[in-house]
């Protein structure tokens, strides 16, 4: 069973516009009451999802703004998928990439939702380079490549970009010992064979530094490749500790593939939001598309914040019915770069990710000094 | 170089080890009785009490602390009749007398912003000499309220036996320096922070009273919470207990249990409690918060109702309060944060037979004081080590976590004549 038809109408709608083209109140107007009807549509389908809404301080009928409706926190979804859809509907099962020791989100995509996801990310990714289709170079093993029932949130990554692609090869192939291993001799052949073409280039951005762009270098390899766009996602958790800035991964990764700077775009996405991502544009800002909202919240109060200042990022989209995932409160930090200010010309808010929120510990009669001092560090708010 | 300036910031491990040399110094030659210490600290309240000083948390309760009508019973209790006037005193054939065991090094929780006064308050009582760590964060605090110690001790009765020393938590030699040059510590704290502290090389005849990490519960009878006449009464008292210190002390209550009677209904009195609440919110807001608390709040919210059947919770949009009202007698993972769990249950001993160490108070509400007697030594029994009224879960006193403050920290000497 589907969402009703004037839900599907209004998300097709949406996803028609331009993504960053659209009046920015008009633009929260028409996600506004989308999503309403969106979370009515949702507890009719899960009791204990509307007895979440139904102790919300705000009447959600009765809200004026995306920022007073009921929203989750990503970490439920660690607990339970909070399927909208019978089990029989499920046509994909996403989970992120919890690192070791924890616990990964699950969520359930039915057809329609999937196909909405991968239809928002290429709308959003077309804005960035381009909609003509090309050679897609996959930093990955081709384990990853392929379209499971269950599937985490490197596949996931690698299959929203799988519509651009003319052809795929896979930079990386599986060792015996399950470590990763640089598929050299096809990639140094791809590269030749493709040399001024566009290409699209997609990987973790971890994996991208320590599977591609360190071997590459220690073996004085350069692609010439000038044409390419270098997308990647992930995080810097795993760089940050060996201390790799943003601009000494760009200018390693454009020198290896022998093309500019520019061309290497990080982009901050999360499974439970999937269909949405938010590439930088190439003034450093990140932008929401006219399907999706972003409210960055003060921890302290936990209302929306104004222009340089930071907070708790709040992920919006009007685009899975198969589960709750409208109004999501994320684990991470950002700072409001501003409101249809930004040069590259896109609409609406646009923000800067500034780190991840570290997990709360419990304090006896006493806090962990050593904790706090780290939290403060790793949150960017201190 | 003791206390000229009221905390040092240590870079070099001689320094810790020069000042608890000359602390030790002090204290072997120069003899304090508590009747001394005790009117020192009662200056010292009273100087605490100035406009620059009310907005750090905790000091009203740390003014009353000091007072010699808090104290003395403390020292009469713990070190006998003799105890406040010093001296020697019979037993049997034999005298008996305390002496200090020596440096005593502190080791306070950085959330707890008179913590470091408190526990040196109590070594000082015993004569001892204090060589005191100041959390970072806590650096500006524990200064002022030094000052004001300075101020009432010219002569440096007590800031002569107080080494304040500042250093970077990471800086695992300093850490060392301190626990090798003390002879007994107070470590309070959350796992980690103790387990840190406890693995320092102490000399092996130091004392180690460690405090934390534990958790704190409440309990009313159903005699107590359905009676609406009293009810707001109570509600402001929970209230007050989960305010103080943000509910992140030890002693915070994390989850109240209402025993369930005939007629009374935990919803009315979770409405009542919401007013507390938010009574309790305008006197007293937060002034700021960690990302993660803030996070960690809406996802307990969120996973509360997203649960089992039935559960209900009551907030604000904002993270300042919130109260979860289930059932059950299990004790709830805490929140921290101001978030209480309210949790019906068929009896409170079924609640208590479920407790084990963590718990340390038991704040209780309970009309008939037959069934109370009843209800502490089930509570004694299980692993709790205060049992006191609901709004005086905070009253720092001794025995505090099954442990007095000043005898641990004092030596009972007995001299048989020749």
């Amino acid at each position: 069973m589907s969402a009703p038809a004037e839900i599907e109408q209004g998300i097709e709608s949406v996803l028609a516009e331009s993504p960053y083209a659209v009046d920015s109140n008009l633009r929260r107007s028409a996600v506004l009451e989308l999503l309403k009807k969106e979370i009515a549509y949702a507890c009719g389908r899960n009791t204990r999802f509307r007895n979440y809404v139904e102790h919300w301080p705000i009447n959600f009928q009765e809200a004026r703004d995306i920022s007073d409706l009921p929203y989750l926190p990503v970490g439920v979804f660690k607990a339970d998928p909070l399927s909208l859809v019978p089990p029989e509907n499920i046509k994909r099962t996403l989970t992120s990439s919890a690192t070791t020791g924890q616990i990964p989100s699950r969520i359930v995509l039915d057809a329609p939702t999937a196909r909405r996801m991968a239809k928002g990310a290429l709308t959003i990714v077309r804005d960035f380079i381009g909609s003509a289709r090309r050679p897609y170079l996959v930093i990955d093993t081709p384990e990853n490549l392929a379209a499971q029932g269950q599937m985490g949130a490197r596949g996931a990554a690698i299959q929203a970009l799988r519509s651009f692609a003319t052809e795929i090869v896979c930079g990386l192939r599986s060792g015996e010992s399950g470590s990763h291993e640089l598929e050299l001799d096809k990639l140094v052949s791809s590269a030749a064979k493709w040399k001024d073409q566009e290409v699209l280039v997609y990987g973790f951005t971890s994996v991208i530094w320590t599977q591609l762009v360190l071997p590459l270098q220690r073996q004085g390899i350069t692609l010439a490749m000038p044409n390419i766009h270098v997308l990647h996602s992930g995080g810097w958790k795993r760089l940050q500790q060996q201390s790799v800035t943003r601009d000494v991964f760009n200018h390693n990764v454009s020198s290896v593939f022998g093309c500019s700077a520019h061309r290497i775009i990080d982009y901050y996405g999360m499974v439970e939001n999937i269909g949405v991502i938010y590439p930088d544009c190439e003034y450093g800002n990140k932008h929401v598309p006219a399907f999706a909202e972003v409210i960055i919240r003060d921890p302290l109060t936990l209302a929306p914040v104004k222009a340089g200042q930071r907070g708790l990022i709040q992920v919006c989209s009007v685009l899975p019915t198969s589960f709750p995932g409208f109004l999501l409160l994320t684990e991470d930090t950002a700072e409001v770069m501003g409101y249809d200010h930004c040069p590259c010309g896109r609409k609406g808010l646009s923000f800067r990710f500034a780190g991840r929120v570290p997990k709360a510990e419990v304090r006896g009669c006493g806090n962990l000094e050593s904790t706090r001092y780290k939290q403060e560090q790793r949150s960017g708010l201190a | 170089m003791i206390m000229t300036e009221p905390i040092q910031t240590v870079d070099s491990a001689q320094v810790i080890v020069r000042a608890a040399r000359q602390l030790r110094e002090i204290v072997r030659h120069e003899e304090t009785a508590p009747l001394a210490v005790l009117e020192k600290f009662e200056r010292w309240a009273a100087a605490l009490n100035c406009r620059a000083l009310q907005q750090v948390p905790g000091v009203t309760f740390l003014q009353l602390w000091l007072r010699r009508g808090t104290l003395e019973p403390i020292v009469l209790r713990e070190l006998g009749p003799n105890g406040l006037a010093g001296g020697w005193f019979e037993d049997g054939c034999a005298h008996l007398r305390t002496f200090p065991l020596g440096v005593i090094g502190h080791w306070p929780a950085s959330n707890i912003e008179i913590q470091p006064v408190l526990s040196l308050v109590c070594a000082l009582l015993g004569g001892n000499g204090c060589l005191l760590r100041v959390p970072s964060g806590l650096v500006e605090i524990t200064r002022r309220l030094l000052e004001k110690l300075q101020e009432v001790d010219p002569e440096g009765l007590l800031t002569r036996r107080i080494a304040a020393v500042s250093f970077d938590h990471a800086r695992t030699d300093l850490m060392e320096a301190m626990a090798q040059s003390v002879d007994g510590a107070m470590i309070w704290g959350g796992e980690e922070s103790v387990s840190q502290v406890r693995r320092l090389p102490f000399p092996h005849w130091a004392r180690l009273l460690v405090f934390g990490p534990r958790v704190s519960a409440a309990a009313m009878d159903a005699k107590t919470w359905g009676n609406r006449e009293d009810r707001s009464t109570w509600c402001r008292r929970i209230a007050r207990d989960v305010w103080q210190f943000d509910q992140q002390a030890c002693s915070s209550p994390q989850a109240l249990f209402l025993e369930r009677g005939a007629g009374c209904d935990p919803k009315a009195f979770v409405d009542d409690l919401k007013k507390a609440f938010e009574e309790e919110n305008q006197a007293h807001p937060r002034r700021q918060i960690e990302p993660s608390l803030s996070a960690a709040i809406s996802l307990t919210r969120a996973l509360w109702l997203l649960g089992e059947n039935g559960r209900a919770a009551v907030f604000p949009p904002s993270p300042d309060w919130t109260i979860l009202l289930g059932e059950g007698p299990h004790m709830p993972n805490p929140t921290q944060g101001r978030t209480l769990s309210v949790l019906a249950v068929d009896d409170l001993l079924d609640v208590i037979s479920k407790f084990d160490g963590t718990l340390q108070t038991l704040g209780l509400g309970i009309g008939d004081s037959k069934r109370e007697e009843v209800l502490a030594r089930a509570a004694g029994r299980n692993g709790v080590d205060r049992i006191v009224k609901l709004g005086r879960m905070h009253v720092f006193g001794s025995p505090w976590d099954g442990t007095e403050l000043i005898r641990p920290l004092v030596r009972l000497v007995r001299h048989v004549q020749s």
